[in-house]
């Protein structure tokens, strides 16, 4: 194949790139699921993610409806999933605050929101 | 739900390259030594002479350059992390706490310790344990650098043998490489001086270094393979997503780069006897400064791809 129909062809396959590769999610499931109601505020949020993670670099904050932080503050890391205790935090939309270090050095961080009835 | 991206850091990408090629440098030319050239003028003690020193050259050049990105690269991290500079980040700890609370600072300070380790070795590697030691170190710090990519963060059994077949690739990477540039100044020192290395012993030496050549290639391909059904996981994923392009560069820059090691080792390699041999050896050593030249442009390219989230957790 001629250079120029090489570097032509890279280009052309870049175009089928996908922008949304530049997102960097590593955010496999997490309980309470995503965008979820549950029936009672949670004891805990657990996230699982594509890869091992650093103890030492990630974390989950929470914060109910009104604002107010109600994780324990420290997250159990292990492995490739995280989780956090809460404190009963009432009903509303509850929002959820995650940052990673994963072990082989990428930096994530991303957010979602959970609903309680109560 | 909102995703955010991190910065792609290119001095990281630079540093991560030159890591790569000043590790593959050093571990393919004690690779070389042991597995080709010794063998080879093990019955011309002159030219094994030579080639050893050359050798010893070669790393005593790589090793800090290896040492000094390796650090580099744990600094950048750091500061990505703390967006604190150098200073700042040692007195307030943050430098510590990488090299002491991640998986990739312990390994850094294990690399360290082993390239000192070589470094002394290097001092006594005229004798058999010594060069022993020195290959065996250096295959260490080329192994290790599976703890610092996708491998290690690839979880449950998998991880493992992601590791082992990546622990498979990068040896197999800088045996044939960091091989090649040995190779071309052995064949010059028997060009130079004909008492130094008969044409025989010089054949001998690319004949081993073509089998070599072959294990390290397939070696690549198998490894390869697995590391890729590991991290992209469909042909959808190789089209789709930046990594999966990104690395069908990389596939492509390898595939040229078997080309002019074919045409090396099928055609110009038994022509280096004949009386057309100087236009051979011209060719050859052009062909392997291309073949070195494609090694460190992938070098590069995998300086990005570690970068880069897999493809296989976009694209299912």
């Amino acid at each position: 194949m001629r250079s120029s129909s090489l570097i032509g062809t890279i280009l052309l396959l870049s175009l089928f790139a996908s922008g949304q590769a530049s997102a960097h999610a590593t955010l496999d499931r997490a309980e309470p699921r995503v965008g979820n109601t549950v029936a009672s505020p949670p004891r805990e949020v657990t996230l699982w993610f594509t890869q091992k993670l650093e103890p030492a670099f990630s974390g989950i904050t929470v914060t109910n409806a009104a604002g107010q932080r109600v994780d324990s503050g420290k997250a159990r890391v292990s492995g490739d999933h995280m989780s956090v205790s809460l404190r009963p935090g009432g009903a509303g939309t509850y929002h959820v605050n995650w940052h990673v270090l994963s072990v082989d050095s990428h930096k994530t961080d991303g957010n979602f929101t959970f609903q309680v009835r109560q | 739900m909102i995703w955010t991206d991190t910065d792609i850091d290119s001095p990281v990408i630079v540093v991560r390259a030159i890591y790569f090629a000043a590790t593959a440098m050093m571990t393919g030319a004690i690779v070389f030594r042991t597995v080709v050239a010794a063998p080879a003028l093990r019955s011309q003690r002159k030219a094994g002479a030579v080639v050893s020193s050359q050798v010893r050259r070669l790393a005593w050049i790589s090793l800090p350059v290896m040492v000094i990105s390796g650090a580099i690269w744990v600094v950048l991290l750091t500061e990505s992390l703390s967006d604190q500079g150098l200073h700042e980040m040692v007195m307030s700890g943050a430098l510590r706490d990488v090299l002491t609370l991640t998986q990739f600072g312990m390994v850094a300070q294990v690399r360290f310790a082993i390239a000192i380790m070589l470094a002394i070795g290097l001092l006594f590697d005229r004798s058999r344990w010594g060069s022993r030691f020195v290959l065996a170190a250096a295959l260490c710090l080329t192994a290790s650098i599976a703890w610092t990519g996708h491998a290690a963060s690839t979880p449950r059994g998998l991880g493992y043998i992601h590791l082992t077949f990546d622990v498979l690739h990068l040896c197999a990477a800088s045996a044939w490489v960091g091989g090649l540039l040995p190779l071309v100044l052995l064949l010059h020192a028997g060009k130079r001086d004909r008492s130094l290395a008969q044409p025989p012993l010089e054949l001998e030496a690319a004949r081993r270094f073509s089998v070599l050549g072959i294990i390290s290639v397939a070696t690549l391909i198998i490894s390869g393979t697995v590391n890729a059904w590991i991290l992209v996981g469909s042909f959808r994923g190789l089209i789709l997503t930046e990594y999966g392009v990104i690395l069908m560069v990389k596939l492509a820059a390898f595939a040229i780069m078997l080309a002019f090691a074919a045409a090396n080792r099928l055609y110009l390699t038994p022509r280096l006897a004949s009386p057309t041999g100087s236009g051979a050896l011209r060719w050859l050593t052009r062909n392997t400064m291309v073949e070195i030249a494609l090694g460190l442009l992938i070098f590069a390219i995998v300086g990005v791809l570690g970068m880069l989230h897999p493809a296989a957790h976009f694209v299912h």
